[in-house]
């Protein structure tokens, strides 16, 4: 309990509850049910491809192509639902297309040695303009009642797609704590070199995780295309780095090693619900980059100062230690190896 | 020991080569490791003892010759070839997953049923003596429960051949008795260990076998037991080694009047309250073993880390605010421990280093590359640098020459005083003679000169006076120069009979 | 020894590339090789060079600023905005770099004096910097400032502002002789930037930081003062290469060159640099931000749709990479190869092993 306390997911989810309650001395609408039913439901999007993010940057990687794979795979999905193919074979259709872009990006990264963030921005360009190629530069309109219907249905109140979206977060999180492959990718973000003497396979966890940063995009595809009925251009354009902000945000270092599939859902949620506060606040919206990149600006250098402080706290431990040590006579102590 | 009996190895090395960025680091060696034996794997830094230790954990392919294990050859092409063959390495540091729990860390990478796999662990842990919070972040473990983590690892993974990377150079002397404890009773299975270590008293008596390597040879391989601690030094030694005639002359004539560096009572949480001051033209000698805090020290003078509280003067002028390159301005150069690390741009033209430190001097002039070229030129010849031009990449280099441009890098600002912290470190004979020689010439235009070294040969053979660092306290040996017997005696008090 | 060839000859092997390319292009269009033309085409992408030059110098720290283009955006906006409020054009000029330089400085004590991943860091300002550039005309009405005209600051929010004078469009569209401006100036900063790489001691402290930051701190670099100028310089070329753009197409606007990030980045490293630091030229970063950009053009002008364009720099991208480290991997096999060699027959020479 005190571990969850003192967790970062933790503390953005604590800022959360502050930020909205203060809005709400300003805006009461901010309390109603609805209001955060709809604030949750537009985060949807960003929560599935910040989970993708969440993958590689627990291994040391980056992504930023993530955004542009999940425009080309809604423009399968809603190609292949024009074409007339069945709504659950068009979801297919989509995730494959997110899998295949995601392992297109850990090729070039696993096996050529590609620096990750030049080779997704390299995909970024090429995924974004073959979505482009593949439409001729138009919308994807009239997409089949099905998909919008699923949207609109709600239970209890809450979408469908919520309640979707939140069993499979809650799935992810029991499989992810029961699957022990999954904790190769903490230990290759951790310390990769140590992974790979350990006899982990260090290549197919960097793989598995870029595919599965596609795999998520290409469902993100299927919400936001639900969700809006449409697929526009600018489909999943500047999501990449909403991902990139709410992970590391959420408390996954991007030195690697550390963070959950929380810090993705309550970092995507933040940023979110930035955004809506903004209109409760009626400021107007073009603030919203602004106040999302000083929130990120800030938790950054404060995880900084506290990881600092906590160092510092550790290397005046081990002073201690070797002091009482030479009281002892005992010899075999190391602090400059154990604190670097 | 009928162990000797058995004819085929666990693991043999067979005229192995390896190359590295065109640097030869091992040239045709064999090694067999034996069931129920203890190998010992003895040289100086350099001399390619890690480079044999990851060929055979399979971090490393030999660029020739071939791996047999238990009689038949292998291709170890990945660390988990070498576990699935029955061996497993115990680095010399620890792979540590600072943010993954102790049971996380010790059960990483194994494969089959978690429970089952935590419960072996514990069972593991529990014999070898790690007795820690297992749900703690492993980056909270001390040297020792860490180095023990590896153990427990090797032992989960039902190794048949251990390598012990210099396992005993951070344990106390109570933990290395539970080593040889543990060791006995892998030999009693029928485990092999390859046991690695610059501890020659520990090599004899934990060891039924001992190879010598130099240079990416083996030059000596006998039964531990026939073997003597000056046999084994004089193995390790180059075979032009001979020690330097005593320039007495010159050590008599220094006068000293002003101290060119003064610490006074400098504290830090890694040493406390050092005092000591260096003339021109003499050579300090600081021996100290690694942990002493004596690299902290060096690095707290030089103004890379802070101090608490003290005072540093160089040449006769105190500094108020410190950093490497106000330290530089005012004299003081240091050629830091970890040459790679710290010391040299390893990527770069040789010449780049060289020059490197003059910049921050305001001497931008260096930039030009007719100027880099000279002054290159200039120590390549003071320095006897072997370099095929001054703009040839420093990676390379072998490890002398490197060394040697460090030195060129902290010499070209033209310091007053020069901290040398393990100057010879993995360097071979002859450039190890080219920095004594240097040093004494540097002595000769009243430089002052202080060696940082856990070799107690070397302090002994440049020193003119010696101070010892021991757990962060730094104590002065009376009198003039002092031999092997009188520096070990004093650092490693603690270690031996003296720690009662 | 091999490698450091291999490097040498890039920038020799972009040069050839652009011939090629014009040729090329020129022979299946004979118009697109006209002088006049070809040097008149270069205005559309010249801000790409001039920010990529400012991003070679960091990159060759190891850093990287991908907020650049959002203080393109913002250089834009806050001239504008200083113009609307009766500013006299040039102190607004001065005013837009004023705020470039700053904003560039910000990300550069951040990343000198914190261990957060530069990335990181400006990304956090991309979105900052975007944020205040389409925030500002509304923050300017709140503070109760007066602009030229009705509807106030918040007018210029999406639209842009345009009736700027002619002394300042003049260093989007003149020229001098029969170089247009915006080439000028990207040729006049590569001329600097390359100065200050190859013949100061400044541009030798990038280069030793990107080596290596723990050497060069040993070695007596003075790591702080070195990023916070180098971002700052960066963040000055962007603002540059923002009011260059402004000045072309003859409006300010907050999202300008927002789109450029991709290209800005592929032609620095197209052009030899290194992202894990300590190798790049700026010379190496003209060239190819030439090559991407007449591609660019080429291909317009033989009716390819511009769709592809973004298809071909991101494989133009990952592909010379890709070659590069394959090239570097080749060379270190060939050297370890002949040592191995040289050393065996030197041992067996000696009549064999001790």
């Amino acid at each position: 309990m005190k571990k969850i306390l003192k967790s970062r997911e933790f503390l953005v989810l604590a800022l959360l509850v502050v930020m909205i309650l203060a809005v709400s001395t300003v805006n009461a609408a901010v309390l109603r049910p609805l209001t955060l039913i709809n604030i949750v439901n537009s985060s949807l999007f960003l929560i599935l491809i910040a989970i993708g993010q969440m993958f590689v940057v627990m291994t040391r990687g980056i992504d930023v192509s993530v955004g542009a794979i999940a425009g080309l795979s809604a423009v399968i999905f809603g190609m292949a639902l024009n074409a007339g193919i069945p709504l659950p074979l068009a979801m297919v259709c989509a995730l494959l297309t997110g899998l295949v872009c995601g392992c297109v990006n850990a090729a070039g990264i696993v096996f050529v040695g590609i620096p990750p963030i030049i080779m997704t921005l390299g995909t970024l360009g090429a995924y974004r303009g073959l979505m482009r190629v593949l439409t001729g530069g138009s919308w994807i309109e009239s997409i089949p009642q099905s998909i919008k219907t699923l949207a609109v249905t709600r239970y209890m109140s809450v979408p469908l797609m919520v309640w979707a979206v939140a069993a499979l977060i809650i799935v992810l999180a029991i499989l992810l704590s029961r699957i022990k492959a999954v904790r190769n990718f903490y230990a290759v973000g951790d310390n990769r070199e140590g992974a790979y003497l350990l006899g982990i396979n260090v290549r197919a966890t960097e793989f598995t995780a870029y595919a599965l940063a596609g795999l998520f995009s290409g469902a993100a595809a299927i919400v936001f295309t639900g969700q809006i009925g449409f697929v526009p251009m600018q489909t999943g354009s500047g999501q990449e780095l909403k991902a990139i902000a709410a992970v590391v945000l959420g408390g996954v270092s991007l030195m690697g090693g550390t963070g959950t599939i929380w810090s993705a859902v309550i970092g995507a949620l933040f940023l979110t619900t930035v955004d809506s506060m903004m209109i409760f606040l009626k400021v107007p919206g073009s603030w919203n980059n602004a106040v999302a990149g000083a929130v990120l600006l800030a938790i950054v250098v404060f995880d900084y100062l506290i990881r600092r402080a906590v160092r510092n706290r550790q290397l005046a431990m081990r002073a201690a230690e070797m002091h009482h040590a030479e009281q002892d006579h005992d010899t075999g102590f190391q602090p400059r190896e154990a604190v670097r | 020991m009928t162990a000797t009996a058995n004819p085929v190895p666990l693991v043999a090395l067979r005229d192995v080569w390896k190359v590295f960025e065109s640097v030869t680091v091992l040239r045709g060696v064999d090694i067999d490791i034996r069931p129920g034996r203890v190998l010992a794997l003895l040289g100086g830094n350099g001399s390619g003892k890690s480079t044999i230790v990851k060929i055979i954990s399979g971090a490393y392919q030999p660029t020739a010759g071939t791996i047999e294990v238990q009689g038949t050859p292998a291709v170890l092409a990945h660390p988990s070839d070498a576990h699935a063959k029955g061996i497993y390495m115990v680095p010399q540091e620890p792979h540590i997953f600072p943010n993954l729990s102790v049971m996380e860390n010790l059960t990483a990478g194994l494969k089959g049923d978690t429970a089952a796999n935590r419960a072996r662990a514990k069972a593991a842990a529990h014999e070898i003596g790690l007795d820690v919070d297992f749900d703690s972040p492993g980056g909270e473990l001390s040297i020792a429960s860490q180095q023990l983590v590896e153990i427990v690892r090797g032992l989960l993974r039902n190794a048949r051949v251990l390598i012990l990377d210099e396992p005993t150079s951070s344990l106390t002397r109570r933990e290395v008795a539970n080593l040889a404890r543990q060791m006995e009773q892998l030999k009693a299975r029928g485990i092999g260990l390859l046991f690695i270590s610059h501890r020659l008293n520990e090599v004899l008596e934990l060891t039924d076998d001992t190879q010598v390597l130099r240079d990416g040879r083996i030059v000596l391989n006998a039964p531990s037991s026939e073997l003597t601690t000056d046999m084994l030094v004089e193995a390790m030694l180059p075979a032009d080694f001979s020690a330097p005639a005593e320039e007495v002359s010159l050590r008599e004539r220094r006068t000293h009047d002003h101290s060119v560096l003064s610490v006074r009572n400098l504290s830090s949480r890694l040493f406390r309250d050092v005092s000591f001051e260096v003339y021109p033209g003499e050579v300090l000698g600081i021996s100290g073993v690694v942990g002493s805090g004596r690299t902290e020290l060096a690095e707290a003078i030089y103004g890379i880390d802070p101090f608490v509280s003290g005072e540093v003067h160089i040449a006769g002028k105190a500094a108020p605010r410190r950093s490497p390159q106000i330290s530089q301005a005012m004299g003081l150069s240091y050629v830091p421990e970890d040459r790679h690390a710290h010391g040299i741009f390893l990527a770069l033209p040789s010449s780049q280093t060289v020059t490197a430190g003059l910049l921050s001097l305001g001497r931008s002039r260096f930039t030009q590359r007719d100027h880099e070229k000279l002054l290159t030129q200039d120590f390549i010849q003071r320095l006897r640098i072997k370099l095929s031009s001054p703009f040839q990449v420093a990676r390379t280099l072998s490890g002398g020459n490197q060394q040697k441009v460090v030195l060129a890098k902290t010499l070209a600002p033209g310091p007053r005083v020069i901290i040398l912290d393990e100057p010879t470190r993995g360097i071979d004979a002859r450039a190890r003679q080219d920095v004594y020689r240097t040093i004494r010439e540097l002595t000769a235009e009243g430089v002052g000169v202080v060696v940082i070294s856990s070799e107690v040969g070397e302090i002994a053979e440049v020193a003119d006076r010696v101070m010892v660092m021991r757990r962060g306290r730094l104590v002065a040996l009376p009198g003039g120069p002092k031999t092997v017997e009188q520096i070990s005696a004093a650092t490693f008090a603690a270690n031996g009979a003296a720690a009662a | 020894m091999k490698a450091a060839t291999v490097f040498k000859s890039w920038e020799f092997m972009l040069a050839v590339v652009l011939v090629l390319e014009l040729l090329v292009l020129g022979m299946i269009n004979p118009a697109f090789l006209n002088i006049e033309n070809l040097l008149f085409s270069t205005s559309d992408f010249a801000h790409v060079i001039i920010a990529a030059i400012g991003l070679t110098l960091i990159i060759m720290t190891g850093g990287i600023d991908i907020s650049g283009v959002s203080i393109m955006g913002l250089a834009s906006i806050v001239l504008g905005l200083a113009f609307i409020a009766g500013v006299p054009i040039g102190f607004a000029v001065i005013i837009a770099l004023g705020v470039g330089i700053a904003a560039g400085a910000f990300n550069g004590a951040v990343v000198a004096n914190t261990d957060v991943n530069p990335l990181i860091v400006t990304l956090a300002t991309l979105f900052l910097y975007a944020g205040i550039a389409t925030g500002l005309p509304t923050l300017l009405d709140m503070l109760g400032f007066q602009a030229y005209g009705a509807g106030g600051f918040e007018a210029y929010q999406y639209e842009g502002i345009t009736g700027l004078p002619k002394e300042f469009t003049w260093i989007g569209s003149g020229r001098i002789g029969w170089v247009p401006m915006p080439l000028v100036v990207a040729l006049l900063l590569a001329a600097v930037a390359t100065w200050v790489m190859l013949f100061t001691r400044f541009g030798r402290y990038l280069k030793l930081i990107g080596v290596s930051p723990a050497v060069a701190h040993f070695t007596g670099v003075p790591i702080k003062r070195t990023l916070v100028t180098v971002y700052a310089m960066n963040g000055f070329a962007v603002a540059v290469a923002g009011l260059v753009l402004t000045a072309y197409l003859g409006s300010a606007r907050s999202d300008l060159g927002s789109e450029a990030l991709l290209s800005i980045i592929t032609a620095v490293v197209l052009g030899g640099s290194s992202i894990y630091g300590g190798q790049g030229s700026v010379i190496g970063t003209l060239l190819a931000g030439f090559v991407l950009g007449f591609m660019r053009q080429g291909l317009l002008a033989l009716g390819i749709s511009s769709d592809v364009v973004p298809v071909i720099i991101g494989l133009l991208l990952v592909g010379s990479v890709a070659l590069r480290i394959g090239l570097a991997k080749l060379s270190t096999a060939r050297a370890n190869r002949a040592a191995f060699a040289a050393e065996r027959l030197a041992v067996e020479g000696n009549g064999g092993r001790s």
